[in-house]
């Protein structure tokens, strides 16, 4: 029997649930796939239902993390194998190598020397940056990464000299003993590709709201100034176009929760910036959960922010200026509007990160590649893994989660 | 103050439109996908999210009245993109059947047009007619089969003077005044309408200046099935429906020369034709190019309904005219095959098939889908006068007028 319990996913949710399971007592493994812990909280530019920082709850949580030897981190880690049952399972993790020495240093000059420049997946495709990184200011580990793929042999000698890089590390498999598993893979943002009617991705100034996270983010691509991808320039008609992708049977069929809320949010991003800037938020039904209500009338009390109910179901750019035409039909007036915008923000709902994946044990996983809690075999799910939530709920589904895990590994 | 109405909905009307083809129109949550994919519609009371919400209340008047059912071609693009799987081209293409069943009488020739079950009854009047002509006239002749200088002659038991023009004629009257009245009853409904103001876009001056435009840019052209789509089934709906029409176009003129030379021959002998016309005689030449275009324009057309799966279902109607079609060209084409080759038996039994499915296709045409000839090209004729038009907009969208 083993009391330690497996955490799957380095997010809000995998973190949380990390943490209230190992400040009981519990030996925890926390296994995160990327090289930094935060998951999506760390990509937002403010988050529900504060509207903080990201820095304001992640920080508190590393702190925790850092000061509770309880938890065990495991970044460029992912689960390959598992055996055994509730009570006793046999994990085997792969860990890449990092190239870094143990220590968390600022290697920002030693990076700037690097030819290489690599798309920044953490910026989703916004910006570039060095192979040599950190996502964030107050990443966690603060230690950098090194993508020894992207870096020529002249520049490995140069990196060979660094006391604080390592090129002679190696993948490496270990092996866990746990009694209890969650699993909190938590979510990727639906793949904008797929939406052939609302630009594919192909167009400059229509983004996903990831994408608007980061453009708003102070310590994002253009340090949280709002400017259009394809020119910097300032914008000055918005629109948003809810359910891009969601509630619909050819993409996601379920609502995502916060999507709504997000846009809404996003809109007073837009408007702090820009006084004189116009929003309009195209929608299906605009849902509130719970208090949210409150929030959204505050904001959606703004003039110059409008709502229209009808889906947009097509977007083009215009070749000239490369603003955006966007046509929805406004169903409380039953006519067709076509406008043109600086920007477009596409709502784009959450996918489970697990969805098209194999999972490496026996879960139930619904087809859209939801994850249900297995009572018997001690595994639980916590965030967005099980559905869409938002950070609130997914820290909440996390304390729930490392309860039902303690409760296998100790006996109820 | 606008006066508050209370809606009225019709539940039967619903039910039955369900069952003609609307299936899943109550899945609608109304976010407007639909009007903004469809090519063809309007940019002012866009269709056919509109039609979706009335269907799902029960606004019977507000459907039956309505005029965008017979702008929509059944592309199946808004089915396709309908995040519900709500199918609003099945619902437009049940409207049609329903006013194909409505609107003109008598309402037992709707109600039996509108379901499988009523298909012997349909099938037994021209079978019965003919079989009775064909039991007189054997006997007459001495066999069911005669035979006149060895060949097959189709005269001898249906002689057209007195068993296919006198039944065909009193059939085409009773269609065309059927049709009278439902288009009168159409332009009823249709006078409701508001009309719209489209700058750029000047307005046929009376019905019939329409009505040559509609047949001058679309009908001939068929030019709206280019606009629906550039897909492997929108190409084989275009092409099917193009070759079917120019087939039928072909085969209605051969019908009209041949009567006309036949009944003036009888006052002016000189325009008197042999029949059967032997086969390089121009007219024949044009009858046997209509029936490989009906042929060919079948296929294609039947291979999409084939293929059509993801996209909407077809209805009985549907097959109702394909299945017939098939049936007439098929059988005109083997009473032709089968005279040459001078198989009796054979021969006069296809010549039979032929004569009561070409009636089929001609007796019950207004409650058909084949009423869309004259209900779609009326309609879309009163639209272009009311200014009714999908608004085109050119790549650049630098003009673009919305009123």
């Amino acid at each position: 029997m083993s009391k330690s319990i497996l955490v799957i996913g380095g997010g809000f949710s995998g973190i949380t649930a990390a943490l209230e399971a190992a400040e009981v007592g519990h030996e925890v493994y926390l296994v995160e796939k990327r090289p930094f812990l935060g998951g999506r909280v760390m990509q937002l530019n403010k988050y529900f239902p504060k509207l903080c920082p990201p820095s304001c709850g992640l920080e508190i949580q590393f702190q925790r993390i850092k000061k509770n030897p309880n938890v065990k981190v495991f970044t460029l880690a992912e689960v390959t194998s598992v055996s055994g049952s509730a009570g006793n399972y046999e994990v085997a993790v792969r860990i890449k190598p990092r190239y870094t020495a143990p220590r968390s240093c600022d290697l920002s000059e030693l990076a700037a020397k690097l030819a290489a420049n690599v798309k920044n997946e953490f910026e989703f495709g916004l910006s570039s940056r060095k192979p040599l990184y950190l996502d964030a200011p107050f990443a966690y580990p603060g230690r950098y990464v090194l993508e020894l793929e992207h870096v020529s042999e002249e520049e490995k000698k140069l990196l060979s000299k660094s006391p604080f890089i390592n090129l002679k590390d190696e993948e490496k498999t270990i092996t866990l003993n746990v009694g209890s598993i969650i699993i909190a893979t938590g979510w990727k943002p639906y793949d904008v590709t797929n939406l052939t009617n609302l630009g594919a991705g192909q167009i400059a100034n229509c983004i996903s709201n990831m994408q608007m996270e980061r453009l708003a983010s102070p310590f994002g691509p253009t340090n949280g100034k709002i400017v259009r991808p394809s020119d910097g320039a300032p914008p000055k008609k918005v629109a948003f176009v809810q359910c891009a992708g969601s509630r619909d049977e050819n993409h996601l069929p379920y609502c995502s929760y916060i999507c709504c809320m997000a846009s809404i949010k996003q809109a007073t991003y837009v408007r702090e910036q820009y006084p004189d800037a116009e929003v309009t938020i195209f929608y299906i039904d605009l849902r509130t959960p719970g208090r949210y209500k409150k929030f959204a009338d505050k904001v959606l009390a703004d003039e110059k922010i409008k709502t229209i109910k009808g889906k947009v179901a097509k977007v083009e750019e215009d070749i000239a200026t490369s603003d955006v035409w966007v046509t929805a039909e406004d169903a409380i007036s039953g006519n067709k509007i076509t406008e043109k915008y600086d920007l477009v923000v596409l709502a784009t709902g959450m996918q489970p990160s697990l969805a098209g994946e194999s999972v490496p044990f026996d879960v139930q996983v619904d087809e859209e590649g939801f994850v249900f809690d297995s009572q018997d075999k001690g595994i639980f799910v916590a965030g967005c893994a099980a559905e869409p939530l938002d950070v609130m709920k997914s820290a909440q589904s996390g304390t729930a989660a490392a309860m039902k895990a303690i409760q296998t590994v100790r006996g109820r | 103050m606008t006066m508050v109405s209370r809606v009225k909905p019709d539940l039967e009307f619903i039910k039955e439109l369900q069952e003609i083809g609307g299936e899943n129109v109550k899945k609608c949550f109304q976010c407007a996908t639909c009007s903004v994919v469809c090519p063809l519609s309007p940019m002012d009371k866009s269709f056919p999210r509109k039609e979706m919400i009335w269907a799902q209340w029960g606004l019977k008047d507000k459907l039956v009245n309505d005029i965008d059912m017979w702008l929509c071609h059944k592309c199946g693009q808004c089915s396709e993109m309908c995040p519900r799987g709500a199918k609003p081209g099945e619902l437009m293409a049940a409207l049609r059947n329903m006013a194909y069943r409505n609107l003109t009488g008598p309402s037992f020739l709707g109600k039996w047009m509108s379901s499988i079950k009523h298909l012997p009854k349909l099938i037994a009047i021209p079978a019965i007619i003919y079989l009775l002509i064909w039991f007189i006239t054997g006997s007459i002749c001495g066999s069911p089969f005669p035979l006149k200088d060895g060949h097959v002659e189709y005269s001898l038991i249906f002689p057209g003077d007195y068993t296919i023009d006198p039944i065909f004629g009193l059939a085409a009257i009773f269609v065309i005044w059927s049709f009278y009245k439902g288009v009168r009853k159409l332009k009823e409904v249709f006078d409701t309408q508001p009309k719209t103001f489209v700058v750029g876009y000047t307005r046929p001056k009376t019905i019939w200046h329409a009505l040559y435009e509609v047949i001058k840019d679309e009908v001939l052209t068929h030019k709206k099935f280019k606009d629906c789509g550039e897909e492997e089934d929108d190409q084989l709906k275009f092409k099917g429906h193009l070759m079917l029409f120019y087939g039928f176009a072909a085969l209605f003129v051969v019908t009209a020369i041949v009567a006309f030379t036949h009944w003036a021959g009888k006052i002016f002998s000189f325009l008197h034709m042999g029949y059967p016309m032997p086969l390089y005689n121009p007219v024949k030449l044009l009858a046997n190019v209509g029936a490989v275009l009906l042929i060919i324009g079948l296929i294609n057309l039947t291979k999409r309904r084939l293929n059509e799966s993801t996209k909407d279902a077809s209805t009985y109607y549907d097959w109702y005219l394909l299945g017939l079609i098939w049936v007439v060209a098929l059988s005109g084409i083997l009473s032709e095959v089968l005279r040459w080759a001078n198989i009796a038996g054979l021969a006069y039994l296809a010549y039979y098939i032929h004569l009561v499915s070409v009636f089929m296709l001609i007796a019950y045409l207004p409650w058909s889908k084949l009423g869309h000839l004259v209900y779609r090209v009326f309609a879309l004729a009163y639209a272009r006068m009311i200014g009714r038009v999908s608004t085109e907009v050119d790549e650049q969208k630098n003009k673009l007028f919305v009123i």
